[in-house]
């Protein structure tokens, strides 16, 4: 007579998984309308976030204060904002419609950082120059996949530097972790829905002639030349160097919204608007080690913490976040342990959508969210 | 005072009681220190009792608290020896104390911005103290710096008798994080724009306007500046800086190396970047700028009993003591959580430190470097980043809190009990709860703790408030929470 429970691997309890964010601490208020992306930026310092007003926001991490906006979206929300991940320079990347913007916002950087950010960004002007335009077979002068130019006075004035010009609405941008790289989705663009832009160039890339489905989001591994593109159903991995298809993923999923990729490596989370989370093991199969269906609506959007913890999280259209633990050990054979430890509520639902992104700190066991209830928290 | 022996003596159980004081003004004379108790009396009625005619014969009742072996009795004596398996055979010590009386609202000053920084000159105040200087009664000053960039120096009456200039005349380009008087004539401050800036700071005549007038301006640190401290003797300033270092600073331009040019804002080319520096005021670089935490340095302390040491708390975790005369890194303590902010205490037999956490706990220190057990008991009670902590100039024992859970926090440190398996070791909790006066649960950013004028704090409601305990008190009564 055995008890069928008692065979099952015994998983730790929540309490024992401390550290890991239980409240809500510090409020970020001044959007008018939906959060649609944050990010904290390498330092662990400044909050940036963008909306459906249009605006891109700096905040002051730990009490909530807007310290710098701009507008860059006169009719268009800001879809994405992304910190370049280097901390030598202070870079924040945000994309509005077809446009994607390149800020060094001033309250935060000093002089120095200023002047080097700036140089940074500008050096690709020169490269531009001697660049002979792409002709297509017939000699006509190609549309360029990017275009990059100066925003103008007014946005310059206020740190707001490059805006490169794609084809179609961008939704996700992703940095390449050595910062001269980062790759757009724009999902309705069809054969140019995926880009990747060099900052030193100027120069935006289309990586792919042909796409299967129509792309949701991409990133970049996070040590080997290998490049991650989402579709509805599917993800796959290319090998950048040799232009080849490596893997492709099935989570199982009907639409995913998005994914993140662990920084061993070889572990892979997916949300999907089916409201499943997946975990994969990239060393095992293409199919998910582990599903979970925790939340009542569609989940946003999944982050790993990168900073050390064995954490990671996912944020819902049910106005929650849920914590997990998920401890990925080195050997191969063996599964990672996937706890949830917490689900986090207080923001609210707002036209039947809640938590539209997340990010944690860079190196403490701290979650931020943006909310379609107009609101940012930070949870620790 | 309405107990008579007849109410002492009418009780069933009776224990005998020894009340010891380490107050001599208050000391009972040696044939009344022992006496039978009834065993259902707790703190009200002990400190009834000490204040009767038959022992202190108190002129006006001074509310009393009462310890046994160093913590207070929060039951009746009955309960407090079941609770020790004791018999009431036992005689119990109990030492008295003046109880921390609860500090009442006062007044709150309104400002343009929110208030992140606050400092008292007053009498006992040590700007005041450190020249000889005198401040009469009534003739105290508040300084407050905000988010707006700006200095204010306040009356008594809640009117800001100067306001500090504006970017454009030599201010600060933004918002303020700390703010100090060094003496009534110069004050301190620093903030988002990373800079240090001096200030002289003379009034009128008549006393009911003044001037701020930039001096000098300090330049070295790579991050905002978010603390600093000041010593009127030595002339020092030291600032705890978002690029992990520690600046050492002089108030004389003299002595001083000159700003290092990559940090000026004249650096720059573009235009606007350019407004706020103030030509005329002398720039510097720092005496030192030490290389002292792997992330950002929240608060910065001298060591009170020796001005040649600081402290600094991080948000790397760490609590650092460095010897200023050579600036040299002496000891490292490492905590559990990101720190936030630093006071010293004169504790109970030796020197504390008292470390605000941004995981919602004060963690006290010994910070000598042969001592064993280091983290000596922890403050539980807030319920957000504490963001600033000072002592009780009145007591050993006493401090004060500010938090981004929108309250100031009074403790005891005889007030504490066994922690719980999670919390472990020994545990302090709140004895007043101070609340925002405007704005409930609106964050408090900076606390500030005077003798003559009270509990001085300030927060995102953009008020500086005062509270202040007035002489009278509800026994044992916390005021809220
Ligand atoms: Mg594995």
């Amino acid at each position: 007579n055995i008890d069928p429970a008692s065979l099952l691997p015994k998983l730790p309890k929540p309490e024992e998984l401390k550290p890991f964010p239980t409240v809500s601490q510090t409020l970020f208020k001044g959007h008018e309308g939906r959060v649609r992306s944050l990010a904290i930026d390498p330092s662990g310092n400044w909050l940036a976030s963008g909306g459906d007003d249009g605006t891109v926001r700096v905040w002051e991490l730990h009490t909530g204060r807007q310290i710098w906006k701009a507008k860059i979206g006169d009719e268009e929300a800001v879809n994405v904002v992304r910190w370049r991940p280097v901390k030598d320079e202070v870079i924040l990347s945000a994309a509005a419609g077809e446009e994607i913007f390149l800020i060094v916002p001033p309250p935060i950087a000093n002089p120095e950082e200023e002047i080097r950010s700036r140089e940074l960004l500008d050096t690709g002007f020169g490269y531009a120059k001697n660049e002979t335009q792409n002709l297509t077979a017939n000699g006509a002068r190609k549309d360029p996949a990017g275009k990059w130019i100066r925003p103008g006075a007014r946005l310059e004035d206020e740190g707001v530097l490059i805006k490169i010009t794609v084809r179609s609405t961008v939704k996700t941008i992703s940095w390449h972790k050595r910062g001269d790289f980062f790759s757009t989705v724009s999902p309705t663009g069809q054969r140019s829905a995926v880009a990747i832009h060099t900052l030193s160039k100027h120069l935006t890339q289309i990586p792919f002639r042909k796409l299967l489905g129509a792309p949701q989001t991409a990133q970049f591994h996070p040590s080997r030349p290998l490049f991650f593109v989402a579709t509805q159903r599917t993800i796959r991995s290319y090998d950048l160097q040799k232009q080849e298809l490596v893997k492709i993923i099935q989570p199982g999923a009907r639409w995913i919204s998005s994914f993140d990729i662990h920084s061993g490596g070889d572990n892979l989370i997916v949300g999907s608007y089916d409201r499943r989370l997946l975990w994969h093991d990239l060393d095992l199969s293409t199919r998910p080690y582990k599903t979970m269906r925790f939340h009542q609506k569609a989940i946003r959007a999944v982050k790993y913490h990168k900073g050390g913890f064995p954490l990671f999280a996912d944020a819902s259209d049910d106005g929650t976040l849920q914590i997990f633990h998920g401890k990925v050990v080195s050997d191969m054979m063996e599964n990672a342990t996937i706890v949830p430890v917490k689900v986090l509520k207080g923001h609210k639902v707002r036209s039947a959508l809640g938590v539209m992104d997340i990010d944690w700190h860079p190196r403490e066991p701290w979650v931020a969210s943006a909310g379609a209830d107009g609101t940012c928290r930070l949870w620790m | 005072m309405d107990v008579t022996m007849n109410d002492v003596n009418s009780g069933q159980g009776r224990v005998q009681v020894r009340f010891v004081t380490s107050s001599p003004d208050i000391e009972l004379p040696e044939g009344k220190r022992q006496l039978l108790v009834p065993t259902d009396a707790g703190r009200y009625k002990l400190s009834q009792l000490l204040n009767s005619d038959y022992m202190l014969d108190t002129q006006a009742p001074i509310p009393f608290d009462f310890l046994t072996n160093g913590t207070f009795l929060r039951t009746t004596l009955d309960e407090y020896l079941v609770s020790q398996g004791l018999s009431s055979e036992t005689a119990v010590e109990l030492q008295y104390v003046r109880s921390l009386i609860p500090p009442l609202f006062e007044a709150s000053f309104e400002h343009d911005d929110w208030v992140s920084a606050v400092d008292v000159l007053s009498s006992t105040s040590p700007a005041t103290t450190w020249g000889n200087s005198t401040i009469s009664l009534g003739q105290e000053r508040i300084l407050s710096g905000s988010y707006d960039g700006l200095l204010r120096v306040w009356n008594k009456s809640g009117q800001a008798i100067a306001t500090g200039p504006p970017a454009s005349a030599g201010g600060h380009t933004a918002a303020i994080k700390s703010a100090k008087f060094i003496s009534p004539t110069q004050i301190a401050s620093a903030g988002m724009d990373r800079t240090v800036r001096v200030w002289k700071y003379k009034e009128s005549p008549d006393h009911m306007s003044a001037e701020l007038k930039p001096i000098l301006e300090l330049y070295g640190h790579e991050k905002l500046i978010y603390s600093i401290a000041v010593h009127g003797p030595s002339n020092r300033i030291l600032s705890a800086g978002g690029d992990g270092k520690i600046g050492i600073w002089s108030m004389d331009a003299a002595s001083m190396p000159a700003a290092p040019a990559t940090l000026l804002p004249s650096a720059l080319s573009t235009k606007r970047r350019k407004l706020g520096t103030s030509t005329s005021t002398p720039q510097r670089g720092p005496l030192s700028l030490i290389n002292a935490h792997a992330f950002p340095v929240s608060s910065i302390i001298f060591n009170p009993l020796d001005p040649t040491v600081a402290y600094s708390a991080s948000e790397d975790h760490t609590v650092k003591t460095f010897d200023l005369t050579t600036s040299t890194l002496v000891d490292t303590r490492t905590t559990m959580h990101a720190l936030k902010s630093l006071t010293a205490l004169p504790g109970i037999s030796s020197q504390l430190l008292a470390a605000g956490t941004m995981a919602r706990h004060i963690t006290l220190l010994d910070p000598r470097v042969q001592a064993k057990n280091t983290q000596v008991m922890t403050l539980r009670g807030h319920k957000n980043i504490v963001t600033s902590i000072k002592p009780d100039p009145e007591s050993n024992y006493g401090l004060v809190s500010a938090s981004a859970d929108g309250t100031c926090r009074v403790w005891d440190l005889r007030s504490t009990r066994q922690g719980t398996k999670e919390e472990g070791g020994v545990v302090g909790e709140p004895v007043y709860a101070i609340e925002r006066q405007k704005e409930k649960g609106s964050q408090v950013f900076d606390v500030c703790w005077d003798n003559d004028v009270g509990i001085v704090s300030a927060g995102e409601d953009k008020m500086v408030q005062i509270n202040r305990g007035k002489g009278v008190t509800r026994p044992g009564e916390i005021l809220s929470n």
